[in-house]
């Protein structure tokens, strides 16, 4: 393959080439889109890019899980965390905090109930988060019965979605700190350690002492939570529920995972990978989306886009001779 | 089949600022067994994948017939008559035998493999091992249900399905019994006399001395000499290969004591291979396991560690345990060094730091004290001395015996009580393996209980006092003081008890 490629792929880590491709584009933008390119413009993508961020932190460490890991039942379960806390509460502040809890264990139980599928069954990830997805669905259309009662707490639009501090709204703080503690989790425990090792050969981390199917279904555990704390997350901003508003997010989630240089094979990967990916997503989208240009040419501009990266990303998984 | 020459000249080879090839040079011919000889990491695979053509030199050439030749891709050598046994394996593990041997050269009929015919060749390739290997190995057998030496003996085999005029054995005997060695080493006289030239590459110094005629010696990415096997000896190679080397010469091998605990009582011990296995082990001990590959040597020690089911009664240090995980193993003091680095030792594209510390990182707190294993990883990697670029290079760049280090070293951090070594010192060169050996007698000292497998009869010899060989499941002979010689070892191996 060209050297060329080669030698910028060895030099600059994907992360960096993401976000470097984020700000590219960004000012870049104001080129195509006279205007395009201002402050206010750079907070929105970046509040933007937060939900999607968040949405996608437990799709970063089900990829990294490998063996064909992958979590198709968020998009579902940012539905339902949404649902939950628009009801639950019912526009009533005092509720957030036991909603918020009971959020993230419903998400974690769900999640728990993939990873066991996954280890003890020995389902593909594919498969049962995708009928996990349906299961999910079936609930809320039972739960809601179709009518979708209950409010928005006002302290969440103004805590995660408006300007908090100076312009800043909250929910970028709240992603930057879940940025930082998935660095921990990811780069500093026992557990993240574990992680990277099942993604990559399972017999070895087995002879090593880790308890293999422990940290799939932990790891599935966790990708539910986080994606049920999406749904919370994302209703500060939307204010309303509608049966489909975490499934347009799936997608996007996986790509943002993606861009940010994980290895789909598992075994490789970082968050502020896909916090860089989701950035580039959000710029793409804001830019797209401010040249008017009609939704299926908005697909396409965007499945090139994620084809190039992958090309420069290469095949990381060097293929021993 | 048609005489060849080749000349690699001056081939130099670098990763980034790493060197792993500064100046290779080598000459063989048709009939001639050149022996490349060289320390851990002295660049031996690099050369042998730059005939190849795996690995593109940054610069020298290599001569086909005295023609200056540059290969792109391994089928282009393989189109010159070269093959090679690749050290690390380039088996596809869920393809089948027959498959993987004739990968890309399958045999074809309009556009259609022919099945049967790949069957009967690869039938006829293994018949050239007849006997030497388990039920298991069969054409249609899936390559990751194979044992480390049957997977060996396929890639030899595949090296072998391209008719070549040059081989390069890259230590392909490193997990081979010595009957299965004995074996390669007939097939190589007689590929010698039909003219073949052999590149063999061993870090075991006898077998050097038998199959060898030349040799070639390597330092440090430099090729320093090539000697006559006739009119040298082992010190003058060993001289050649590291400066100022010691090889191991013991006088008399450490008493074991027997007033030490017990560390290790088993009784009847059973798994799908085990026929019932009993053994005692006491502190300070190290205890030898003999016998040809896939005799149970495997499952006794992965039973021992919780890897794998068993019936019957293990007493560790006076209390009877069954492990359901290696976990639980570990919890008691045991440590496993796993018998193929590839598949159970390793994580290739992660850095050597967390391939050491992946048993050990709960030892280090939450977060990860990280300065302090860094610490503790560059001391144990220094003490094994490891040629590396840095703790963070990730393993896949380590020479194969680098790499096998790192796998011992993963284990000697956690400073077990009882430690089980599965053919520990594959791949590794001269100097480390007495540097291992003394590393084993400092352990031992300490009061640490060893079983100890491995392929080669002379390590077994040189450093136990006792061994267990196995046949068939079953211990067949335990050999000690003046019992323990060649002769008794191969005459057990074979089920003869002694
Ligand atoms: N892909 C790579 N990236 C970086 N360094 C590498 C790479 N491959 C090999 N090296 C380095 O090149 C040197 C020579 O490696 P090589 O595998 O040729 O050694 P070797 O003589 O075969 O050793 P061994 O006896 O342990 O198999 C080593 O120091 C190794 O770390
Ligand atoms: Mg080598």
């Amino acid at each position: 393959m060209n050297t060329s490629l080669n030698r910028i792929r060895s030099l600059i880590p994907p992360p960096l080439i993401a976000l470097m491709l984020a700000v590219f584009l960004f000012v870049f933008g104001g080129v195509l889109a006279p205007g395009f390119t201002n402050p206010d413009q750079a907070v929105n993508i970046a509040r933007l890019a937060a939900f999607l961020g968040i949405i996608a932190a437990g799709q970063t460490l089900v990829i990294i899980s490998g063996g064909e890991g992958i979590d198709l039942s968020s998009g579902a379960l940012v539905t339902l965390g949404a649902i939950l806390t628009y009801r639950l509460t019912g526009g009533d502040d005092a509720m957030i905090l036991p909603a918020l809890l009971l959020v993230l264990s419903v998400g974690a139980l769900i999640g728990a109930l993939n990873g066991i599928g996954i280890a003890f069954l020995g389902m593909p990830p594919l498969v049962i988060t995708l009928g996990m997805a349906g299961v999910v669905t079936g609930v809320i259309y039972f739960y809601t019965q179709g009518q979708l009662i209950g409010r928005t707490p006002p302290a969440m639009g103004r805590w995660l979605s408006q300007a908090l501090i100076g312009p800043i709204p909250g929910v970028i703080i709240v992603w930057v700190l879940l940025g930082l503690g998935m660095w921990v989790l990811l780069e500093r425990t026992a557990f993240g350690k574990q992680l990277f090792a099942i993604g990559i050969n399972r017999t070895a981390a087995r002879l090593s002492g880790v308890r293999v199917n422990l940290i799939v279904v932990l790891t599935y555990m966790l990708s539910g939570a986080l994606a049920a704390l999406g749904g919370f997350v994302l209703l500060g901003f939307t204010q309303t529920v509608f049966l489909n508003l975490g499934q347009p997010y799936l997608f996007p989630s996986i790509a943002a995972v993606v861009v940010g240089g994980t290895v789909l094979a598992g075994g490789k990967g970082s968050y502020w990978g896909t916090m860089a990916g989701a950035l580039v997503l959000q710029v793409i989208n804001s830019l797209l989306l401010a040249l008017r240009v009609e939704e299926a040419f908005q697909l396409i501009i965007l499945g090139t886009i994620l084809l190039v990266l992958l090309t420069m990303y290469g095949r990381q998984r060097s293929v021993r001779q | 089949m048609k005489a060849i020459s080749v000349q690699v000249e001056k081939a130099v080879k670098t990763y980034g600022g790493v060197v792993a090839l500064a100046e290779g040079n080598l000459t063989v011919q048709s009939g001639e067994v050149m022996a490349l000889l060289g320390a851990n990491g002295s660049g031996k695979s690099t050369l042998s994948k730059i005939l190849t053509g795996v690995i593109a030199p940054n610069g020298g050439q290599v001569l086909i017939d005295g023609k200056a030749t540059s290969f792109g891709s391994p089928q282009e050598a393989r189109k010159a008559g070269i093959s090679a046994v690749y050290q690390e394996l380039s088996l596809i593990p869920d393809l089948t035998v027959a498959e993987n041997i004739w990968l890309s050269h399958e045999p074809i009929r309009g556009g259609f493999i022919k099945w049967q015919e790949m069957r009967a060749n690869t039938q006829q390739l293994l018949d050239l091992f007849k006997g030497l290997y388990g039920t298991n190995l069969q054409p249609d057998a899936l390559i990751s249900t194979l044992t480390p030496d049957e997977r060996q003996l396929v890639e030899i085999l595949k090296a072998l399905s391209f008719d070549p005029r040059l081989i390069i054995l890259d230590e392909a005997t490193a997990s081979l019994d010595s009957r299965q060695v004995n074996r390669l080493f007939e097939l190589v006289q007689t590929w010698k006399s039909h003219g073949m030239a052999i590149v063999f590459v061993s870090h075991r110094m006898e077998e050097i001395f038998r199959i060898a005629d030349k040799a070639t010696v390597l330092r440090n990415g430099r090729t320093v000499g090539e000697r006559v096997i006739a009119e040298s000896n082992e010190r003058e190679l060993v001289d050649l290969m590291i400066e100022g080397a010691t090889i191991l010469q013991r006088e008399r091998l450490p008493v074991v004591d027997e007033q030490k605990p017990v560390r290790l009582a088993v009784e009847n011990l059973r798994t799908n291979v085990l026929r019932g296995v009993s053994l005692q082990l006491r502190d300070g001990e190290l205890l030898g396991l003999g016998g040809l590959q896939g005799q149970g040597q495997s499952d006794l020690l992965m039973a021992l560690f919780g890897a794998i089911r068993c019936e019957g009664q293990i007493v560790l240090s006076g209390q009877a345990r069954t492990f359901h995980h290696p976990r639980a193993a570990m919890k008691a003091d045991v440590a496993l060094v796993p018998g193929d680095r590839g598949s159970e030792g390793l994580l290739l594209i992660r850095s050597i730091l967390e391939n050491l510390m992946l048993a050990s990182w709960s030892r280090y707190r939450t977060p990860i004290a990280f300065s302090k294993a860094r610490a503790d990883g560059g001391q144990i990697a220094q003490e094994l001395k490891m040629v590396m670029s840095s703790l963070d290079a990730p393993v896949n760049s380590l020479s194969g015996g680098n790499a096998q280090k790192v796998v011992i070293g993963k284990w000697l951090l956690r400073s077990p009580k009882l430690l089980l070594l599965n053919d520990p010192t594959k791949g590794i060169d001269v100097g480390a393996k007495a540097e291992f050996y003394n590393l084993l007698d400092r352990l031992r000292d300490a009061g640490t209980a060893i079983l100890f497998y491995s392929s080669d009869d002379d390590e077994l010899l040189g450093l136990c006092n006792r061994v267990l060989v196995l046949h068939d499941g079953e211990i067949s002979a335990e050999l000690r003081e003046d019992k323990l010689t060649r002769e008794n070892l191969v005459a057990a191996s074979m089920g003869a008890s002694a």
